[in-house]
């Protein structure tokens, strides 16, 4: 019993959980203080405005409104749980698209631009295509694949710099991303898949329902009334576990991480880095592609199209995911459905109290901070865990051997200077 | 009063997480003496010298000066107390010119506003007083790793340090270079400067030292005058069990050329106009061991990464096992070729894969590991477990050890095991042994002469003139990118080898002199 | 042409100063990914400042007298405020990446997530709208340097230089281009500077000479982070009328650019800020740019969409980087932890 408890212990996974679950508390109770504080500032607020606050932050999920005489109640909500699966969808796939990239040594922070990309080509797929001759579900299938593909191809760019020019991801992908958010204003400016229709309308695209191009239910819909889930969350789910096998089981899953983890090694064993780095930037770019064709092919969401000034906070939030997960695409799965249940969050705070929803965005802020340092939290963790046992000579001896701070610098070998 | 002793670290313990790295060493530096610190890599002489000079505090034991117990918190109150060091990995910032980096952290200011004139007065007079040559405003990235040292000493004698600690300060130098340093450091003794030497060169310490402390595992095994000793003895002590200090092997023998370089040039790095490796040809044939000797930094790695084709050549022709390989892909070269690479964090071993991961590093895409694009991971393990028993690699965790936890020694042994298994033609080593102890030397060098008499090709590259005199069959010697000579190890000597080295002498070369 | 100039020096003022931030943060050896965080949090910290100070009617006089020498006191003031507070924000990526050894990228990932979501948090339950704005008045009626200050009357002529550089334009813009020249030669010229560029490029030999990495790492991002949170505002004031609204456009990244395209160095900083000031001007203001005074908007009347003057400033950076950077040569130790133990 002991025995089996320390290795589970020893798994280098269960402190990673463990790791993730103490950022997001502490992120929450971070969330927590600052409404309190504020609420003690506040008149119209107060301690008991405050106290309703930090129920919501934690239990927003479950969060059924208000009673006549005010009270906060709680209790199984299928609208929230079916409209958290329904946001995570795309979240579980930027989440992907953030860990991939990751896994390869790179930081994919161009998932907006790859998202807005993939919007642009979905919708106009969707839209574009007449379901008069082609049948509704293959046009679906071809503006989901547009999607991928407009990401895939959006995401070379940085992947291309990044290979043959040495120049930072961080930075290329922070244009591509502007350019893109331009772009896609541009391109749909002339266009007329503006939804003129709704005069209240102004600025929106139409849902590609307006096409009869929406993804199918799956029964979801019986399982969560009112909600708006569908079909997607199983294609994201698969998704997935595809690129879970992807990395551990094939052949290019190795390339990929030997990549990641030292570029320089790859490149003596004959892998070539730089193909590795605009694959795995094409396939995070899809990933994010995808995330945004599942979400504005659903059927009853619809683009805000004159966006040049700001990025999709869900290619921002993949980064959270991603990290929280410690790239671990079925991890993924779980973290994603977590950041959208911060959403449900926020929205809960904005509806029943005088609270907003940004606060759900520090508490996001919060946890990514955490990430930085969660190395250090897994040590704090292995430090408790096993106290009385002597860690492996070379990594804790330092200078003595000649070795110990190549091997520090190491630790940064997929980013070529 | 004066005591005899300027410096005493008594009973000093350092412990790191699951090792001790000094355990009750006590050591006795006497004002004006040359005193060497002898031991193998890992036997805790930079950890005591570290203890010095400020960088660790040690957990038992203390150190005195002058009789009278100091504390050591930091470098700088090594400084105040008048110690200097000139560490194994230079501490130089190469974008800074030489006088910044010898007047940083003592620089004269006035308002905060650095003051370099009297600080360049004074620089200027001690290089000359010592005839430690150096070029002021030169950047250090641009200068000679021997100008480089002279930098180090100068910024010891620039904070006026009457204490001098050298560790391994011979490496990087060549047998002429490495003369000119003793004589500089007895010039310091004879001034009164006591000086330590960190050294695991025996003929060094013969030549140079007054007496040697001999550390073993971290443990302190005893003090001696070198006037009283032999290199044998010494060596005796260093390692703890009569030490061969030859490699035995039979006569080479041999067969087909294996490897054939023509004219072949590797271009220079980061704007540099020169060649970093110009026209060299050479011929490696099958069952014997040739080396290429040289000091560092003179073009060894490019040539080896031209080779193996890291790096582009911009000129010449390869041949390897009859078939051009010239502009081939590092892949495709590595069908008749294992390279055993210089850096084995950086090239050799991915740290943070498991030891089986590291294994197939090369080999994952042969048939019996990979199906339709997926890896067979038992097949890898299987492996994995072959090669661990049959080269004896000790790890935690057997075959899903995570590499960076592995010790040196065995992190280098995976590599060849890896390597040499692979069973190619042609085996390209470049400094194998570095920073590994006597035990873990032997075994790599009886490796490499197994793979010899067993009629593969063996490329050595190395910077340790004992190895190259003791292991090759043919020594080449590379000066700036160029073979400037070709040497036979039984008939040469190490101060020929060193003239080669420097520059000083050069075989002719077809078309010249006339 | 005196638009030109003016909007251009607009741009490439708080462009060169954040760009500056960069340096200081990368020459001790962290990367500083976090300027845009920080410039948005400053903004906030500087309008906020303002709008209170303009309720609690402490400047009401001086504004009703026209003493304008006040007013200028009351802008430094709230640049001085966003620097401390940009300073005290940056201590969480100093303290991420130099105690508790970070991973650099990611923690100013993370400052760049919280100073939009703080900063709009804050402003839905001040203002309970999405932007902040001065309690009264506009930057212009309050802040600009006007002719009437050197008794010029409306229609007196100043000449092409006080034209272009006097009338019209902000006291902080000169206050930048000085505080950039001062601690240009404080970088290079100085003890503290000499240390802490050796820590960005090998702290270890720094650490065996006594000067204390840490400490110097805190106080290059510190600077950092004064310079970023004053640059954040004085973008605010100059660009966004005194007003903050969670966002500054991808400037900060803009920054790190210039950084990188001037080679981390401040003169070429300098020139690289006024070519990426231009082009963020004629993205911002392509329609009303006359560049010969004879009434025609060349740009405008080119008939290009206005979504690709906007993209412009982007495209370039990429390009520019894609250009220069096989050249570019970033601190050694940048991003790099700096252990004790591993020295």
């Amino acid at each position: 019993m002991n025995g089996g408890l320390s290795k589970l212990w020893q798994k280098g996974g269960t402190k990673s959980v463990l790791a993730s679950l103490i950022s997001i508390l502490i992120g929450m109770a971070v969330g927590g203080v600052i409404i309190l504080v504020v609420g003690l500032n506040n008149p119209n607020l107060g301690l008991s405005g405050a106290w309703e606050g930090i129920r919501l932050v934690f239990g927003g999920l479950f969060s059924t409104g208000r009673t006549a005489a005010g009270q906060l109640t709680f209790g199984f909500n299928s609208t929230s749980v079916g409209n958290m699966l329904f946001r995570a969808t795309p979240l579980i796939l930027t989440g992907l698209s953030v860990a991939v990239a990751f896994k390869t040594g790179l930081f994919n922070i161009g998932a907006p631009g790859q998202y807005l990309m993939g919007t642009a080509a979905t919708l106009m797929l969707a839209l574009g295509i007449p379901t008069e001759t082609v049948p509704a579900p293959l046009v679906w299938v071809i503006a989901f694949l547009g999607g991928m593909l407009a990401g895939a191809l959006w995401g070379c760019i940085p992947g291309l710099v990044k290979a043959y020019l040495n120049i930072n991801e961080v930075l290329a992908c922070i244009m591509t991303n502007w350019i893109a958010a331009n772009l896609v204003t541009w391109m749909f400016d002339g266009s007329n898949y503006r939804n003129l229709v709704e005069n209240t309308k102004s600025g929106y695209i139409y849902k590609t329902s307006y096409n009869g191009v929406q993804t199918a239910k799956l029964g979801l819909d019986k399982l969560f009334p009112n909600s708006q889930v569908n079909g997607g969350i199983i294609v994201a789910i698969v998704i997935a576990v595809l690129v879970y096998i992807l990395m551990n089981k094939t052949t290019l899953g190795y390339e990929l991480k030997a990549c990641g983890a030292n570029r320089h090694a790859a490149r003596y064993a004959g892998i070539s880095d730089k193909r590795n780095i605009v694959l795995s930037m094409a396939i995070a770019g899809a990933l994010s592609g995808a995330a945004a064709s599942l979400y504005y092919l659903s059927g009853n969401t619809e683009f805000f199209w004159s966006t040049y000034q700001s990025l999709p906070a869900t290619g921002f939030n993949g980064i959270p995911v991603a990290l929280l997960a410690a790239s671990n695409p079925i991890g993924v799965i779980f973290t994603g459905c977590f950041m959208s249940m911060l959403d449900i969050v926020g929205l809960q705070l904005t509806n029943l109290t005088a609270y907003n929803e940004y606060i759900t965005d520090v508490i996001i802020a919060v946890i990514v901070y955490l990430s930085a340092f969660s190395l250090v939290i897994k040590l704090w963790l292995s430090g408790r865990g096993k106290k009385h046992k002597a860690a492996p000579a070379e990594t804790a001896a330092p200078a003595p051997a000649p070795d110990a701070p190549d091997g520090a610098q190491d630790a940064k070998g997929g980013e070529a200077k | 009063m004066q005591t005899e002793n300027i410096i005493e670290m008594l009973h000093i313990t350092k412990e790191f997480p699951g090792i001790i790295a000094n355990d009750d060493i006590t050591l006795q530096l006497r004002r004006g003496e040359i005193h060497a610190l002898l031991g193998e890599n890992g036997a805790g002489k930079s950890t005591l010298m570290s203890v010095l000079f400020g960088l660790y505090q040690p957990e038992k034991g203390e150190i005195r000066k002058n009789g009278e117990v100091v504390k050591i918190n930091n470098p700088n109150d090594a400084t105040a107390l008048g110690i200097g060091m000139v560490h194994q990995h230079f501490k130089l910032i190469d974008v800074f010119t030489v006088l910044d980096n010898i007047i940083l952290g003592a620089e004269t200011t006035r308002m905060g506003f650095l003051q370099k004139k009297e600080a360049r007065a004074k620089v200027q007079a001690l290089s000359e007083k010592y005839g430690l040559k150096v070029d002021l405003d030169a950047k250090v990235e641009d200068i000679t790793v021997g100008m480089q040292q002279r930098v180090e000493i100068l910024k010891m004698l620039y904070r006026d340090n009457e204490i001098l600690i050298f560790d391994e300060p011979t490496a990087v130098l060549t047998p002429q270079e490495i003369d000119e340093l003793m004589n500089t450091m007895k010039v310091f003794a004879e001034e009164g400067k006591s000086i330590l030497f960190i050294s695991h060169k025996l003929n060094e310490i013969m030549s140079v030292a007054d007496r040697v402390t001999v550390l073993r595992k971290g443990k302190y095994i005893g003090t001696v005058n070198t006037a009283d000793t032999d290199k044998q003895s010494l060596s005796n002590m260093m390692v703890g069990r009569p030490v061969q200090l030859e490699v035995v092997k039979e006569p080479a023998h041999p067969g087909e050329t294996v490897l054939k370089v023509e004219h072949f040039s590797v271009p220079g790095k980061g704007g540099h106009k020169h060649n970093a490796v110009n026209d060299v040809s050479f011929e490696v044939r099958a069952g014997e061991i040739v080396c290429i000797a040289g000091i560092d930094g003179n073009g060894q790695t490019e040539f080896i990464h031209g080779l193996t084709g890291l790096e582009k050549s911009s000129g010449g022709h390869l041949t390897l096992c009859g078939n051009d390989i010239t502009h081939a892909s590092i892949r495709h070269r590595g069908r008749d070729m294992s390279h055993i690479p210089e850096d084995r964090h950086k090239h050799g071993l991915v740290l943070d894969f498991t030891l089986e991961q590291n294994m197939v590093l090369q080999t994952y895409l042969e048939p019996r590991f990979e199906h339709f694009g997926f890896i067979d991971n038992g097949a890898v393990r299987q492996y994995a477990e072959k090669l661990i028993a049959q080269y004896d690699v000790r790890s935690g965790q057997g075959p899903v050890t995570i590499a960076r936890s592995m010790s040196g020694g065995n992190q280098q042994k995976a590599i060849i095991a890896r390597e040499l298994d692979r069973q190619k033609s042609l085996v390209v080593a470049v400094q194998p042994t570095r920073g590994l102890d006597v035990g873990a030397i032997e075994y790599i060098h009886g490796q490499l002469v197994a793979q010899r008499d067993a009629g593969k090709a063996v490329l050595l590259v190395s910077l340790e003139l004992d190895e190259v005199m003791s292991l090759s069959d043919r020594i080449l010697v590379m000066y700036e990118g160029e073979i400037v000579g070709e040497l036979d190890p039984k008939t040469t000597t190490v101060q020929e080898l060193g003239l080669y080295m420097a520059g000083a002498k050069r075989a002719k070369k077809e078309g010249e002199g006339a | 042409m005196t638009f030109l100039i003016q909007q251009t020096l607009i741009y490439a003022v708080p462009l060169m100063i954040v760009a500056l931030a960069g340096v200081f943060a990368e020459r001790s050896g962290i990367i500083n990914l976090a300027l845009e965080g920080i410039m948005i949090f400053g903004a906030f910290i500087g309008v906020l400042f303002v709008n209170l100070t303009q309720k609690a009617g402490v400047f009401a006089e001086a504004k009703a007298a026209g003493d304008w020498v006040a007013l200028q006191g009351f802008m430094v003031l709230a640049m001085l405020v966003a620097a401390i507070m940009g300073a005290v924000f940056s201590l969480l990526l100093s303290f991420a990446s130099v105690n508790l050894k970070a991973d650099q990228t990611i923690g100013g990932t993370a400052l760049n997530l919280l100073a939009p979501a703080l900063v709009l948090f804050f402003i839905r339950i001040i203002a309970n709208q999405n932007t902040l704005q001065m309690a009264e008045g506009d930057s212009a009626s309050w802040f600009m340097i006007k002719k009437s200050f050197f008794g010029y009357g409306r229609n007196d002529e100043m000449g092409f230089f006080g034209r272009t550089f006097i009338d019209k334009t902000y006291l902080a813009t000169y206050i930048c281009i000085l505080l950039f020249i001062v601690l240009s030669i404080l970088l290079y010229k100085t003890r503290f500077g000499l240390r802490l560029r050796s820590c960005g490029e090998n702290p270890q030999a720094a650490d065996s000479l006594g000067i204390n990495v840490y400490v110097m790492r805190y106080a290059g991002t510190t600077i950092s982070g004064a310079l970023a949170g004053m640059g954040g505002f004085v973008y605010a004031l100059t660009t966004a009328n005194c007003a903050s609204t969670g966002d500054v456009a991808g400037f900060g990244f803009l920054a790190l650019a210039v950084m990188i395209f001037g080679n981390w160095k401040p003169l070429n900083i300098a020139c690289s800020a006024l070519l990426f000031g231009l082009f963020k001007c004629i993205a911002a203001s392509y329609a009303s740019i006359d560049i010969n005074g004879d009434g025609v908007f060349l740009l405008a009347d080119l008939g290009i969409s206005p979504h690709f003057y906007r993209m412009l400033p982007y495209l370039i950076t990429l390009l520019v980087l894609a250009f220069t950077s096989k050249k570019s040569r970033a601190p050694k130790a940048e991003g790099i932890p700096y252990d004790k133990s591993t020295r």
